[in-house]
């Protein structure tokens, strides 16, 4: 399989080690990456312009139509706005006119076919299921893992999974030989929309999510979204007791054999007694 | 005082001047992007210091953009060099350290040719490469310094090309070392001169081979040994083919041009510390500075901050590849392409920077996702990321924290006043507008749900104080058309767009989406009350 890959903005500066450890784990599991270059999804800008957002968006949707490939991100909000603005164009022809209209002007298709998959889909989707690839089990961790808003809601937008009960994460997650655990707030918010807007309520809510995640007895809290990894990565260095934060993308790696050095993972990690 | 040394003088105080101008600037404006920090991790000095000589001197960071902009650059540089030192700094340079030099003779009236020919080929392929790539981006002093420099290089060819055909400045040459021996030497040497250096006299030249050959030996004798065959400047020596025979303007031309070559040189020195002129010597610092690194070092130091933001060429690669770039092109300000974005920086922190270009600037610094895309394309190595990165905070800290940062200066109530006279419209017109259709509250029986499941109104011990109103009371405000009271609702702005209301509301109300387009429309009355848009 072949995917035209989008890593969202956030992963070369802030987060390599996501866009490291996603291509790694699609390196071993012969999934081909193309890399055009994308432009930002238009999640950050929605709150200032819809048609600066939904255009973003569809201009990436049209580079990936243009290759013929369907596109995959490790993020989830860059996920969940790939998403809406397709949604947003087809309930509205006015929108669609401009968004046709601009397109056209850069030499680019309105993109109808093109799929939007988040990372985790993909996996969920592989033949024979990650299971069957896995050649260390993590056997004994227990892990909790984080939904992700924008991934999960609007449902009937985004088509990630079932928006009350989903189980996508703890398949893949028991997929590493890991157990996952249930816990009460795995749907909540992580608090990074309101990063640099509410710093307050931001932080409250990454408190309570991550004291939550830490009662239900894990041994890790389990992202697949690079702002939700931001923000409890952050919270993770500044408070030490906290649960810590890993990207699943790391998780599945280890199992899957792949080197420490390249999944980022240094002696005294929470993943550290899994390396062989 | 004549021409030159008034010229020259004033050109000196303005490059010195404004160099120590530039240089004190890399230290204010550094320190006032924010306060550096701990500091990233250091690279060996050694290495870091080849690496950024070699990016340096083989133009490397310019080469991985394409072809076409790095060979024009290094014709230029490797034509203009050579031309700055060895000609335009002979009195200093060739002549004490060459025995015998002298401009009109070779190699050095050939090398000059050779050089100047190098540097215009190069000045074409940089003035290609600006029309074809960049011309949307370029302003006047782009144009002005490839303009200067094409001048300086055309005007000097002419010079020479003029003194070439001078017969003015042969009789000079002849009054001061030559005295006619035998009468008909003169006339020889002229004719001699006449046909094989192309000087143009305006009486006629005989052609009679003893002349010529007495013309040959006395050339020899007495000319020779400062004057290499002028067909050695090659391009020159072709461009007087550009005169017609019959034109007896050499010597008009060749004063014009001096003025010309003399003056645009003086030019190009004085304007050296100003703009984009600077930039062969703030780039090349930069590059030193960096080290070869192509990633972000966070919390630079003052001094480097500063540098980096003198060292832009305006190459416009970053605006080329900005990951917002779409959102510049349906927005429209300037300010969101990081070419610009720097530009304007550099006057907010020097206290140039308008009101409502700060606003720009505000809004383009937040919508800016640090994606390092910039940095890693960028030819000067400045390490934009650090820049944004810190001016962000900065802008913050001076009151200016984008949207959000506006609103929250006033409360609901506030805002309530003074927007609830007017008419707000959709969302300028252009969004879904699902605050003004009665349809999107039809289902509504204020239930509770949205503000039930809100993570926001969950973390707050006290809801009414830190959030004004909650969800289902901001969806019944709007139901009764009071769009105003609802948009300085803290609420609307700590909204963290989980979409747990949207998906919970059992009657189909499109909360969130709402709650979007509220922010939305504050953004755009901000922008409108500030003079944008």
């Amino acid at each position: 399989m072949k995917y035209a890959y989008f890593p969202g903005c956030k992963i070369a500066h802030h987060l390599p080690i996501h866009g490291q450890s996603v291509e790694a784990v699609c390196a071993h599991l012969g999934l081909e990456l193309a890399k055009p270059e994308f432009s930002c999804c238009g999640y950050p800008v929605r709150h200032e312009s819809r048609d600066a957002s939904v255009y973003s968006a569809l201009r990436n949707l049209a580079l990936a139509e243009n290759l013929g490939l369907d596109l995959m991100t490790p993020c989830k909000c860059c996920f969940g706005n790939l998403q809406q603005a397709r949604h947003q164009t087809n309930q509205d022809e006015k929108l669609k006119y401009r968004m046709k209209k601009m397109l056209g002007e850069d030499g680019l298709p309105f993109p109808d076919k093109v799929r939007v998959r988040h990372f985790l889909q993909v996996l969920d989707d592989l033949p024979g299921g990650v299971a069957s690839v896995v050649s260390q089990p993590l056997k004994g961790l227990q892990i909790a893992c984080h939904y992700g808003c924008h991934a999960l809601r609007p449902e009937n937008i985004t088509h990630f999974d079932d928006p009350l009960a989903p189980t996508i994460f703890e398949r893949l997650v028991a997929a590493t030989g890991a157990t996952p655990l249930p816990w009460d707030l795995r749907l909540e918010c992580c608090g990074y929309p309101l990063r640099g807007r509410d710093e307050n309520i931001a932080d409250l809510l990454v408190a309570k999510k991550m004291a939550g995640a830490k009662s239900s007895g894990a041994d890790l809290l389990a992202t697949a979204c690079t702002y939700c990894q931001l923000q409890f990565g952050s919270e993770n260095q500044k408070r030490p007791q906290t649960i810590p934060a890993v990207l699943y993308s790391r998780i599945l790696g280890l199992a899957l054999g792949l080197s420490p050095d390249v999944l980022g993972i240094q002696p005294g990690d929470v993943l550290a007694r899994f390396v062989v | 005082m004549d021409f030159f040394s008034i010229g020259l003088t004033l050109a000196c105080i303005s490059a010195v001047g404004g160099i120590f101008w530039r240089v004190r600037g890399w230290r204010t404006r550094g320190s006032a992007v924010a306060k550096p920090g701990s500091g990233g991790p250091r690279q060996g000095t050694f290495r870091a210091a080849c690496r950024g000589l070699a990016d340096l001197v083989f133009l490397r960071r310019t080469l991985r953009q394409g072809f076409l902009r790095w060979s024009g650059h290094m014709l230029l540089v490797l034509g203009f060099l050579p031309l700055l030192i060895l000609h335009a700094m002979d009195g200093v340079v060739t002549r004490p350290l060459v025995a015998g030099y002298e401009p009109t003779l070779d190699p050095w009236q050939f090398l000059r040719n050779l050089f100047g020919l190098i540097s215009v080929f190069g000045l074409i392929l940089l003035f290609w490469n600006r029309c074809k790539k960049l011309k949307k981006f370029s302003v006047p002093q782009d144009w002005a310094l490839l303009a200067v420099v094409f001048g300086l290089l055309v005007s000097g060819f002419f010079l020479e090309s003029f003194k070439i055909m001078s017969a003015g400045d042969f009789t000079r040459m002849t009054d001061d070392y030559f005295v006619e021996e035998e009468p008909g030497e003169l006339i020889s040497l002229k004719a001699y001169w006449a046909r094989e250096n192309g000087v143009r006299f305006r009486e006629f030249m005989p052609t009679a081979p003893e002349m010529m050959e007495l013309g040959a030996e006395l050339h020899e004798d007495h000319c020779a040994g400062c004057h290499a065959p002028t067909s050695s400047a090659f391009v020159s020596r072709s461009m007087t083919a550009l005169v017609p025979a019959a034109w007896h303007i050499a010597d008009q031309g060749r004063d014009l041009f001096w003025y010309a070559h003399v003056g645009l040189a003086f030019l190009a020195l004085g304007l050296l510390p100003w703009g984009k002129f600077f930039h062969p010597v703030a780039t090349g610092a930069n590059l030193l500075a960096r080290g070869g690194r192509v990633n972000s070092r966070a919390d630079s130091p003052p001094l480097i901050r500063g540098l980096g933001l003198d060292a832009c060429t305006r190459c416009g690669q970053c605006s080329l590849h900005c990951s917002v770039a779409p959102i510049h092109r349906v927005m429209g300000n300037a300010d969101i392409l990081p070419m610009d974005k720097l530009s304007d920086l550099r006057r907010y922190l020097g206290g140039r920077l308008s009101p409502a270009r700060t606003g720009s600037l505000t809004e383009g610094s937040h919508i800016c996702t640090e994606c390092l895309r910039c940095t890693e394309v960028c030819s000067a190595g400045i390490d934009l990321q650090d820049l944004w990165m810190a001016s962000k905070k900065a802008l913050a800290e001076a009151g200016r924290a984008g949207v959000d940062g506006e609103i929250r200066k006033r409360t609901a109530g506030e805002w309530s006043r003074e927007l609830g006279s007017r008419d707000l419209g959709r969302i300028g017109g252009t969004g879904a507008g699902l605050a003004d259709r009665a349809e999107s509250f039809w289902g509504c029986v204020q239930c509770t749900t949205c503000t039930g499941v809100c993570p926001v109104v969950a973390v707050s011990e006290d809801p009414s104080r830190d959030l004004d109103l909650a969800p289902q009371q901001i969806m019944n405000l709007l139901r009764m058309g009071l769009k105003a009271q609802t948009l300085g609702a803290r609420m609307v702005w700590s909204c963290t767009t989980c979409y747990k209301c949207q998906e919970h509301c059992p009657q189909g109300v499109p909360v969130a989406d709402i709650l979007y387009e509220l922010r939305q429309l504050g953004a755009e009355i901000l922008r409108k009350k500030e003079g944008r848009s």
